[in-house]
């Protein structure tokens, strides 16, 4: 069940990724969905299968760029490790804890891959200061609105599972 | 499995990696993974891709259907003054062919075009790249990617139907590219605004104006000698030896829809790899 969640999550993020390139061009600057699905799964505690997860997801967001293939394999692979580690030793209760943790997983991600980038490409691009911040500003929104989405849906299936139960107890 | 144990794993993949991305270096992989992943998310792209396509045909259509006449017209004028300029080029066509043969110059071959969809563009963001829907004709490595106006880039990676382009203004990317006025060659590189390109190895004895036009030239094995790239913006002195020079693309990226696969015999990769004193 997890892995399909895992996987519904992962088509979605693509499909929401591709939808927004095609409406407007700058929005893979802008966000970085695959990103946040990889934060949102390290969320949950498990350093093994964030980094796996970061891994395969990292190397899916490769095949949609021209620079050597593995570049974001690597980084998302210590994104998921990292905020799988953070949320073992931290609480993160509220919607911020997890603003601000994707927010830092997204400087993270970028900083590996410049750095990378400097140690690889004979030319890298030198880093957009504005767009770095935008980048990691809408990607803590983004994962912040997932994370009370995730919340809310979760809390009402629980209702409706409840009401289910205390009916057939009556019956 | 405990956190010591993990955290070996994690060096594992990641020095696994490191070695990985060490060993391509600065290219662009043709790799089995990556072709995996164009499979896998290429349908997806193309899906999203023809919706708001067909949503963006029908309200243009009820727009232009205003204008449909006034269009027409313009378009047989345009058509009758470009029957006759055609006229003039066949006739240089041919006056050329008579002195290439005049003299023994084998012409290259122009190559024949093919059009083919874009499912997907990211000119933006670092890694600038194109995902192409090429049909049951599959692209080859290398092959030139042209647009109306100019270059476009070339084919990096292909899985079946799906072709990866890595963009001109990429950083990565580098083309054999001359000044249409002096015949002048350098290499045009991606620029570092993001959508600009930069000319690199023109000595500063170069004459060298801004709004001249820059094309291919044919040195790089790649593409055939020509295509226009862009056209030069500002030229300043940047060292002691070389102009530092940007060039505005001929190509508009952002307004790319659909883009033309050149059948091109590029240069055979052994002959690339030649070098001095090696064996044949």
């Amino acid at each position: 069940m997890e892995s399909l969640k895992l996987l519904a999550g992962i088509v979605l993020a693509a499909l929401f990724h591709f939808a927004g390139v095609w409406l407007w061009p700058d929005f893979a600057r802008a966000v970085d969905v695959f990103l946040v699905v990889v934060a949102l799964f390290g969320l949950r505690g498990n350093s093994l299968a964030g980094l796996l997860v970061g891994l395969l997801v990292g190397l899916l967001q490769d095949t949609l760029t021209s620079g050597p293939f593995g570049l974001f394999g690597f980084a998302d692979t210590i994104i998921g490790y990292v905020t799988a580690r953070l949320a073992q030793r931290l609480v993160i209760q509220r919607p911020t804890g997890v603003l601000a943790l994707v927010s830092f997983a997204s400087v993270l991600q970028q900083a590996i891959i410049l750095g990378l980038t400097f140690l690889l490409l004979p030319a890298p691009a030198p880093l957009n200061p504005f767009w770095a911040a935008v980048r990691a500003g809408s990607c803590g929104i983004l994962g912040m609105i997932l994370y009370i989405a995730g919340g809310r849906w979760r809390r009402s299936s629980e209702v409706r599972r409840r009401g289910r139960m205390s009916k057939l107890r009556l019956e | 499995m405990d956190e010591r144990r993990t955290g070996w794993v994690l060096i594992v993949v990641l020095v696994g990696q490191l070695v990985y991305l060490a060993v391509q270096g600065a290219k662009s992989g043709d790799t089995r993974l990556e072709a995996i992943g164009l499979r896998l998310l290429g349908p997806m792209a193309r899906g999203v891709a023809s919706i708001p396509g067909g949503l963006h045909d029908a309200r243009e259509g009820v727009k232009l259907r205003g204008t449909l006449l006034e269009e027409n017209r313009q378009l047989r004028r345009e058509v009758l003054e470009l029957r006759l300029r055609l006229l003039r080029l066949t006739d240089v066509e041919g006056e050329m062919q008579r002195l290439g043969n005049a003299v023994r110059y084998p012409t290259p071959p122009a190559g024949k075009v093919r059009a083919v969809d874009i499912v997907y563009v990211d000119h933006t963001s670092w890694l600038r790249t194109l995902i192409l829907y090429t049909g049951d004709q599959e692209a080859r490595k290398d092959q030139p990617v042209l647009s109306p106006d100019g270059l476009v880039g070339r084919v990096v990676a292909v899985s079946g139907p799906y072709a990866k382009v890595q963009l001109i203004t990429d950083r990565v990317a580098s083309v054999g590219g001359m000044i249409l006025r002096n015949r002048r060659q350098g290499v045009v590189r991606g620029g570092s605004l993001g959508n600009d390109l930069e000319l690199d190895y023109l000595p500063l004895q170069a004459d060298v104006r801004p709004g001249d036009r820059v094309l291919t030239a044919g040195i790089d094995g790649v593409y055939p000698r020509g295509i226009p790239i862009g056209t030069i913006a500002s030229v300043q002195p940047g060292g002691q030896l070389f102009h530092r020079i940007q060039i505005a693309p001929a190509v508009d990226f952002g307004a790319l829809d659909q883009v033309y696969l050149l059948d091109y015999q590029t240069m055979p990769e052994t002959l690339k790899e030649a070098r001095p004193g090696g064996k044949p």
